[in-house]
């Protein structure tokens, strides 16, 4: 590719529709990016923007996923669709050769079948015959290039977050491919993981590549990008440069978090005044709490216990009192959320007591403490387990409620976190990954727990959501809810909550 | 010290004992290969696991086998024991016992080796072949499937236990909450596989063309020999046995 300054991928959606929708999920929608260029799409939850990411990359194909009107046009190859069976049909594995996706889900692009992160990466140019010597030096360069040369015999499954998110990258990008596009690659990455992936997208960019950046946020990564397109409602309301669009009507309307940071997007809630005096017994309490993976436990870690740091929490004293909103702050892997897990007894302490409501959970099931403490999870989709949003929202309710409230309940808990009312009968995974994490909140919201901890809250979410999130935490806690929230969004705890704590080396500390 | 098998020799010597045990038929050497297996997974670490899914298959087997041949067995001419119509003959036993002990070591064998080889060892040596890697990947798929349908019912499970399912140590209890988990388990593995397809396909595994292999799977020329001479004595093994129940022949 000669001409740097050539279109490399053009895009025009007059519109894409999903088999067995009556609607477009993308329309009036074109996009244009040039080699080593930084592209960014902003939108908010269910926008369009993966539609639009996947449609570029070939992960949804016309005809095959839905009835596509446009044109697709690579390096002055014009492909056109008229929404008709004789339209050009695009081989995936040649298309993502030249145009590469990484899903907002990055496990999802893992084949599953490899042992190793090194054999991961490889698989794609298995797949293309790439002869062994040359795979062994595209797997040395790409994990250098990610960040992931440490951990090359590491089981895939045994990744961190970020580190997850960088394999996914490497396995996109180690094909050389000539536009690569990123679906909300930053998101549930802290400060460190954040950098790694930007510094990449940079390097990425100086050799050429021309990314795509899919994001509800306006954050400085997306402020680097020479071109902004919005999109809303899966059309596109305005495009420009950062500096034309930022501030704008149609960023404001679709609910991209401004830049900076979600604290400082309008509508947070702040916690509701609280007494660090206040009386009263602590709802939740740990005393002396140590844990360590690979210690008898009742439960198996999510992740197998391979070679992270035997001990994981040491000598935790924590309390928090009735109306009182806690944030745990700490890089990825710190065990945040093993901490939260010992709230309700999926993790048990291997030293030391939880106490709930002044009461040890020790040899109490998880179910019984579960009236007392609601857990929401780092993952919606380890949540959600039923085939409709009420049924969803409504389980467990009936023991605690009776049959007569749950219902009820349910829907009130779906009203208080935006979900409509025209939601109740979708399944779950029908939502866009924002109203997932509200709807996860909802069946925790739902049980009016004395206890609620919550597991990155924020991720995903875009400000109509975040506003969302903080209004049902402030009137929880306005009840008496004691709120613990891990986050590593320092900006988002400093705005909401009463008191920050740090865990770091298996240690809380207040900072 | 641990010998590293090629996958293809772990999977002679599985096929090749089991060949050999069904065309031995004596139950005295079925019990032997069966300890052999059950030895051999003790010094793998797999006992617990090879014993436990061998359990689940072999007991209902060998209990079917027991009334079936023990009770109604038309040859049977010694009889032990009689019901009505049901008699317990000393041959019928003795065939109960003959079939149950060869499924028993045939089982453990296979499970022996399913718990043993290493999958992905398996995948690179069947592509090195230029075996299908679709057939290598659905291969995989199945040896892998248990873990991971056991780990999203373990998540499944946690979940409903965060919203007051309460899980108790009975029987009857965990069956009542099993029941609650197959939906979803069925729908989120429906769901895993649709987003898997994508990506996959994205990633030239469809790609009809040659492949490379990127993991290295050592396969030393001992273990060669070993394979082949291992077919041979099968293949003789069961022409030998051939030859002796042939009517008229040497008569076994």
């Amino acid at each position: 590719m000669t001409a740097a300054t050539r279109t490399a991928l053009r895009a025009r959606v007059d519109a894409f529709t999903f088999h067995g929708e009556s609607h477009p999920a993308l329309r009036d929608a074109a996009l244009s990016v040039t080699p080593g260029s930084l592209t960014a799409v902003l939108g908010g939850s269910g926008s369009g923007k993966s539609t639009l990411g996947k449609l570029l990359a070939g992960w949804l194909r016309a005809g095959h996923a839905g009835q596509f009107r446009g044109s697709l046009e690579l390096f002055g190859t014009r492909l056109d669709f008229h929404g008709a069976p004789e339209d050009p049909r695009i081989n995936p594995a040649e298309w993502s050769r030249r145009v590469a996706f990484v899903p907002q889900d990055a496990a999802a692009m893992l084949s599953t079948v490899r042992a190793t992160v090194a054999e991961e990466l490889a698989f794609g140019l298995e797949n293309r015959a790439t002869p062994r010597a040359d795979m062994l030096r595209a797997v040395e360069r790409t994990a250098a290039r990610t960040g992931l040369s440490g951990l090359l015999d590491r089981d895939p499954a045994t990744l961190s977050g970020g580190e997850l998110r960088r394999l996914a990258v490497g396995c996109a990008v180690i094909a050389e491919p000539d536009i690569l596009v990123l679906d909300e690659p930053l998101a549930s990455l802290d400060a460190a993981g954040a950098a790694q992936i930007a510094a990449l997208v940079r390097s990425l960019c100086g050799n050429g590549t021309g990314v795509v950046l899919l994001s509800q946020a306006a954050d400085r990564l997306a402020g680097e990008a020479t071109h902004w397109t919005v999109l809303d409602g899966g059309t596109v309301t305005a495009a420009g440069t950062p500096a034309q669009l930022t501030g704008s009507a149609e960023l404001e309307h679709v609910g991209v978090l401004a830049p900076g940071s979600p604290a400082s997007g309008a509508g947070l809630v702040a916690a509701p005044g609280f007494s660090a005096v206040s009386p009263g017994a602590a709802a939740l309490e740990l005393c002396r709490v140590g844990f360590g993976y690979g210690r008898p436990s009742r439960r198996r870690p999510d992740p197998p216990p391979v070679p992270r740091p035997i001990q994981v929490l040491r000598d935790v004293d924590f309390a928090v009192r009735p109306g009182e909103i806690v944030a745990v702050t700490g890089p990825n892997g710190a065990g945040k959320s093993t901490l939260l897990r010992h709230f309700n007894g999926l993790l048990r302490p291997s030293a030391g007591d939880v106490r709930v409501c002044g009461r040890s959970i020790a040899g109490v099931p998880v179910g019984t403490v579960a009236a007392s403490v609601g857990l929401l999870f780092q993952h919606p989709r380890d949540q959600l387990f039923e085939r409709t949003v009420l049924r969803e929202a409504a389980f467990g309710l009936r023991q605690l409620f009776g049959k007569a409230d749950a219902e009820d309940r349910a829907r009130a808990a779906l009203a208080a976190v935006g979900l409509p009312a025209a939601a109740e009968a979708l399944h779950p995974a029908e939502l866009s990954s924002s109203r997932q994490r509200l709807l996860a909140l909802a069946t925790v919201l739902a049980r009016e727990p004395a206890v609620l901890a919550l597991d990155e809250p924020t991720v995903g979410l875009d400000r109509h959501g975040l506003e969302r999130l903080g209004k049902a935490v402030a009137a929880a806690a306005a009840r008496g809810t004691a709120v613990v929230m891990v986050t590593h969004d320092l900006n988002y705890a400093r705005a909401t909550a009463h008191r920050i704590l740090e865990l770091d080396a298996g240690s809380l500390r207040e900072i | 010290m641990t010998l590293r098998l090629h996958p293809f020799t772990a999977l002679t010597a599985a096929v090749c004992a089991a060949v050999v045990t069904t065309a031995a038929a004596s139950w005295p050497f079925s019990v032997a290969v069966a300890l052999a297996a059950v030895l051999l997974a003790v010094r793998s670490g797999v006992a617990g696991r090879v014993l436990a899914a061998a359990a689940v298959i072999v007991v209902p087997l060998c209990l079917s086998l027991l009334v079936l041949h023990g009770l109604f067995f038309p040859e049977g001419h010694t009889v032990l024991a009689q019901w009505g119509p049901a008699r317990v003959t000393a041959e019928g036993l003795a065939f109960a016992l003959e079939l149950g002990t060869r499924t028993t070591a045939c089982v453990l064998v296979f499970l022996l080796f399913s718990f043993t080889v290493s999958v992905p060892d398996l995948l690179s040596a069947l592509a090195d072949r230029r075996i299908a890697p679709q057939f290598g990947f659905v291969l995989a798929s199945t040896l892998t499937l248990l873990p991971a349908v056991a780990g999203r019912l373990d998540r499944i499970r946690q979940a409903q236990e965060t919203r007051g399912m309460v899980v108790r140590g009975g029987l009857l209890s965990r069956l009542g909450t099993l029941r609650l988990q197959m939906v979803p388990l069925v729908l989120a593995l429906m769901d895993d596989a649709g987003s898997r397809a994508q990506a996959l396909d994205a990633r030239g595994f469809g790609n009809p063309g040659p492949r490379t292999s990127y993991r290295d799977v050592a396969d030393p020329p001992a273990q060669r020999r070993f394979r082949a001479a291992a077919l041979v004595l099968t293949a003789a093994a069961v022409v030998a046995r051939l030859v002796a129940s042939w009517p008229g022949g040497a008569g076994s």
